[in-house]
């Protein structure tokens, strides 16, 4: 599969002079799930602000499908097909859910008809949605408004999503739903997925390639395969103990 | 002695000058609720809507033509605004969040006082006011001066505009998001700081349209905006900070506060009355009548 995004020896910094990225590279293929892990603090959801450029990179290179996107303003980057999930609830509380699904297309609000379809589409995907359509965001369950955060990135269908501890302070069989609803909007869309999540057991059911972070850059990358849990655990115990 | 017609009056009067109050709160809280930041030189703006519907008036299109001149003075203030915000604002947005506010606190103070010492250095000490020919209007058993009534009718025009602009133009969608997360307009590809810029010019545009409707009532001088302004701030801290519902209903409520004070207690302490509310709420309901705790967080 080729590269769909390539991240190339990046450093990024909240504070100048302490990078919390030190030389981060990956690469994921097109069409993949790949999942990102990592200890507490190794720089999992600061790589995902970073691609999306809400964050500065200040040295390396970030290509999306050999386009250099470094530095961008994330709406640019949006609208070269890039979806970014947070991790905390990404709503608007006090807009309705079709308002919320609109704001999500704000890039194809000058093509209505086809903003019309991907919301109609998306309603099909989420048929709960569709009820609640005129009920406000914040009225919405734990779970109704997950599926609300991911439905309202798939509105412009992109290529590429990047999801943040999308199952954080979930409960085991809510954090199963999440999974399938990303495998859903990645089947829907046929998007490729970049997921950082610290529920590493559920979580590499669900992934092709694995990276693991440490301090900022990577500690180890490969299939899932390679990945069992007796060699998760030991990577994460060298990262802890250096 | 305490008459029906009194009571009418002092209400009308109250919902009249309550709802141009409203507009300088709602530039307030507008620019809050997006920007995350108090703009200190609020008054300035409305001063310098004032000063333009005088020159737009006395020397250049007269008094039937009042109305074009509001519109052109909001318009002069709104471009104004988009200026400040490029100049001045937009380069401390890639500071770190917690400091930004900080500075956007120290720059319109510094603004306040340029702005201030420049009217008074190009205008004097002097006081204008913009002619009006409009005749006096009877609003049920009061008649009132034609300039108040014209005033109050413009307000809630522009008000409904304002309304209607927020409901239903993709604009208005952007903007009501942005004020519930910043973040999630990112990431839905909506370019945040043209947001903040707009939002900056609508919020100084309301005082300045609110400093036009009021110069021939309150008259022109560099100086005029401070009492609008501490009164705006008042029916912030009433409303609730952020909440664009609570500026508006604490405007009103303001207006008649001071209306019925002046009229069945003391007019000597007009200005005093609201401050009494103030207190009430800050003591009774610390977040305001429409404010949510930790908004600001």
């Amino acid at each position: 599969m080729t590269a769909l995004l390539t991240v190339e020896d990046v450093f990024a910094a909240y504070q100048p002079g302490v990078d919390i990225l030190q030389g981060m590279s990956l690469t994921v293929p097109r069409g993949g799930l790949v999942l990102v892990i990592g200890p507490n603090g190794a720089g999992k959801s600061t790589l995902l602000k970073t691609v999306f450029g809400l964050l500065a990179a200040h040295r390396g290179a970030i290509a999306l499908d050999g386009k250099p996107i470094a530095n961008l303003p994330s709406h640019e980057i949006k609208r070269l097909g890039v979806s970014y999930v947070p991790q905390e609830l990404n709503t608007f509380p006090q807009l309705t859910v079709e308002e919320n699904l609109k704001v999500g297309g704000w890039t194809l609000r000058r093509e209505p008809a086809r903003l019309k379809d991907r919301i109609a589409k998306v309603y099909e995907i989420f048929p709960v949605l569709a009820e609640r359509r005129r009920d406000k965001a914040g009225s919405l369950s734990g779970g109704q408004g997950r599926m609300l955060s991911v439905a309202r990135e798939m509105i412009t269908e992109p290529r590429l999503m990047l999801v943040d501890e999308p199952t954080v302070g979930l409960a085991p069989n809510l954090a199963e739903q999440v999974y399938e609803l990303l495998q859903t909007a990645r089947r829907a869309i046929s998007t490729t997925i970049l997921l950082v999540d610290q529920n590493v057991s559920d979580a590499l059911r669900h992934a092709e390639d694995v990276v693991m972070m440490n301090l900022g850059r990577v500690k180890a990358a490969g299939p899932v395969g390679e990945f069992g849990e007796a060699r998760v655990r030991a990577l994460i115990q060298e990262c802890l103990l250096g | 002695m305490y008459s029906t017609e009194l009571v009418v009056q002092t209400f009308i009067s109250g919902v009249m000058i309550g709802v141009l109050y409203a507009l300088m709160a709602l530039g307030i809280t507008f620019i809050y609720s997006i920007m995350r930041m108090i703009n200190w030189a609020m008054g300035e703006f409305y001063m310098i809507g004032s000063y333009l519907q005088y020159m737009l008036v006395a020397w250049l299109l007269g008094p039937d033509l009042w109305w074009l001149a509001i519109l052109v003075a909001t318009a002069g203030v709104f471009g104004l605004g988009l200026l400040t915000e490029w100049s001045l604002l937009k380069p401390i947005s890639s500071k770190a969040a917690e400091v930004r506010s900080d500075y956007a606190t120290v720059i319109t103070l510094a603004l306040l006082l340029m702005l201030r010492s420049l009217a008074t250095g190009i205008a004097g000490p002097n006081q204008f006011t913009p002619g009006s020919n409009l005749p006096i209007v009877m609003v049920g058993p009061m008649p009132m001066a034609g300039a108040r009534v014209a005033a109050f009718v413009f307000a809630l025009v522009a008000l409904g505009v304002f309304w209607a602009v927020l409901r239903y133009t993709w604009y208005g969608l952007a903007l009501r998001a942005t004020a519930q997360s910043r973040v999630g307009v990112q990431t839905a590809g909506i370019d945040v700081l043209r947001v903040d810029r707009v939002a900056f010019g609508i919020g100084v545009a309301l005082a300045g349209l609110a400093g036009a409707l009021l110069a021939p009532v309150f008259l022109v001088f560099p100086t005029n905006g401070l009492v609008t302004t501490v009164k705006g701030f008042e029916i912030v801290v009433i409303g609730g900070l952020g909440s664009i519902p609570g500026a508006l209903i604490a405007g009103v409520l303001l207006g008649l506060i001071e209306s019925f004070g002046a009229a069945f207690i003391d007019s000597a302490y007009q200005n005093i009355y609201g401050f009494v509310l103030v207190l009430l709420v800050l003591v009774l309901r610390p977040t305001g009548l429409f404010g949510e705790r930790g908004r600001e967080a």
